[in-house]
């Protein structure tokens, strides 16, 4: 028994890593991706930021501006390239290759969270070189293993959401894609990405009840401006939430992955293209 | 006779389009999906005043930035969406070289599937334009309107939105998957280069250029003059009304003719590269 667990785990291992690698690899083989993801989503940033100089707004809201801008980038992968990969893999004619595959699919969403995260690690760069260079954004003191630890908390609760995403490819089509294509705006809007999110009040809070994104740049706005950037909640308790997020949407993902694959075996729409 | 030919393909054109841009959900889902992304803009512009309404200087200025960014949907649906077009019909659909050698032709099939994009522009910049008015007191004084400039300054801008997208359908037809990338770093590009949500001076000075060559930069700021009253840049305040829809006209016919230039030698690149039917996408 506990050798067939130990087995199993290899391979989860095993498959996840090779996911994550071509992830990773195929990510960078892929400049026009790498622009898109790096540079796209700080245009905005810089236009948002620009706004609040016109408004003549104190220099703390450009802060607040380019911390969310840079976080646009790991959702936007979220979104694309991971909740939306299992369309571009229909479409490609791959994804049955998954499924004929003798390992767990979990392991394949996981690998590709993984090798996601890292090579939007090294995009998000560009951002924190606007940040630094062009737009002089001044930090308060803070702790590293604190800003690590609400970084990855936050993460991994987007990740997981995105397996979720993920899975809804194995059914459907086209609207999915227009799905993914419209969290994209109301997210920003929801997660108060380009202000705090204290201005939306209670609605704010349902916000991040809702979506994690939300908590995570709330949290993180609270490690890297301290007492400038007042929170929804404290740190630690944020920290808490998108935690107990990161693991709910993981078990969510395993059941929607499971479910959504028989229902669209029984409908035979699991390799349709153009649907 | 020719034209009304013309119109007729036309017409099926943009009835092809409308069922590709919607017949994936129900009306109530496509009119929810249709307004969530300019809606979800509008209010965070919205957050993002109402966070410094009271310690910023210039709040003054952010009706004339709303306004823009409402109309800028034009922008983002029809420049964008006919690039997307080429790239869809032919990646995705594989269906952009039976377009091209059909009788109807590619030039009259994009100029159909812009209206559709035309119409859904439409709305979501006068839903934007209402949530403004009833919701966020983004309102200006009828009395104030210059309506005989604003109706040029609109036939104008619609025009040069028509070129732009003709422009890039063009590079959408040369480019192979990178295309995607291109249309999307272009809606961003936009947004930032024209001066949409603030006034150009704030851009670098080695930026300016580039941005005073393209129509929407001169377009938002003739809409902000001649339905609010006032510009946002400092530079166009000083040109005098009529100067300043001189100059708008002036750019937006030159940019046509060149973005006509262009799409006319993507079109024949694209036909020698081999292009029409290559998908590198999926």
């Amino acid at each position: 028994m506990s050798r067939a667990f130990a087995d199993d785990a290899a391979l989860f291992l095993r498959a996840a890593r090779a996911r994550a690698f071509v992830r990773i690899v195929g990510s960078f083989r892929e400049p026009n991706g790498l622009i898109a993801d790096a540079v796209f989503p700080n245009l905005g940033m810089c236009a948002f930021v620009m706004m609040y100089r016109a408004l003549g707004a104190p220099a703390y809201y450009e802060a607040l501006a380019v911390i969310g801008g840079i976080l646009t980038t790991y959702w936007v992968n979220v979104l694309w390239g991971m909740g939306a990969q299992f369309y571009w893999e229909k479409q490609a004619g791959q994804l049955q290759l998954y499924f004929a595959a003798p390992c767990s699919r979990m392991a394949i969403l996981c690998g590709m969270a993984v090798g996601g995260l890292l090579a939007s690690m090294l995009r998000s760069l560009v951002g924190v070189a606007l940040a630094v260079f062009v737009f002089h954004v001044q930090l308060e003191p803070f702790s590293p293993w604190q800003l690590f630890a609400v970084f990855m908390a936050t993460m991994a609760a987007l990740y997981t959401l995105g397996m979720i995403m993920a899975s809804l490819f194995l059914l459907y089509g086209r609207e999915a894609w227009h799905t993914c294509n419209a969290f994209m705006e109301p997210a920003f809007f929801l997660s108060g990405l380009y202000f705090p999110i204290r201005t939306l009040g209670a609605f704010g809070a349902v916000a991040a009840a809702i979506l994690p994104l939300t908590l995570g740049v709330d949290a993180l706005r609270q490690v890297l401006l301290g007492a400038r950037s007042p929170g929804l909640m404290s740190v630690r308790l944020e920290f808490l939430a998108l935690c107990g997020f990161a693991v709910l949407y993981f078990f969510v993902a395993r059941w929607s992955l499971r479910y959504l694959e028989n229902l669209s075996k029984q409908e035979g729409r699991l390799t349709q293209r153009w649907q | 006779m020719a034209m009304t030919g013309t119109f007729a393909r036309m017409r099926t054109a943009a009835w092809l389009g409308w069922q590709v841009e919607s017949n994936w959900a129900d009306p109530v889902i496509f009119f929810i999906y249709m307004i969530a992304r300019p809606l979800a803009v509008s209010l965070t512009l919205a957050a993002m005043y109402a966070a410094t309404r009271s310690t910023a200087t210039e709040g003054a200025a952010f009706a004339g930035f709303y306004v823009a960014n409402a109309f800028h949907a034009y922008v983002n649906t029809m420049v964008v969406g006919m690039g997307w077009a080429v790239f869809e019909e032919r990646e995705e659909f594989e269906t952009l070289k039976y377009v091209y050698v059909s009788p109807m032709g590619l030039v009259t099939y994009l100029a159909g599937r812009s209206f559709v994009r035309f119409v859904l522009g439409s709305i979501s910049a006068l839903l934007m334009l209402l949530v403004g008015w009833f919701a966020l007191g983004v309102r200006w004084e009828w009395s104030g309107v210059q309506p005989v400039f604003l109706a040029i300054t609109m036939v104008a801008g619609l025009g040069a939105t028509l070129s732009a997208g003709f422009l890039l359908s063009g590079v959408a037809m040369v480019l192979t998957r990178s295309a995607m990338t291109v249309l999307e770093g272009t809606m961003l590009g936009l947004y930032l280069m024209c001066g949409v949500i603030f006034p150009v001076d704030l851009l670098p000075v080695w930026l300016r250029p580039l941005s005073y060559a393209l129509p929407f930069t001169w377009w938002y700021e003739c809409i902000r003059r001649f339905l609010l009253g006032r510009g946002s840049s400092a530079y166009m305040n000083t040109l005098s009304d009529a100067q300043l829809l001189g100059a708008m006209l002036a750019v937006c016919a030159a940019f046509a003719v060149l973005s006509w230039l262009v799409y006319r030698a993507m079109d024949r690149l694209a036909r020698t590269l081999g292009r029409l039917d290559q998908t590198t996408m999926f």
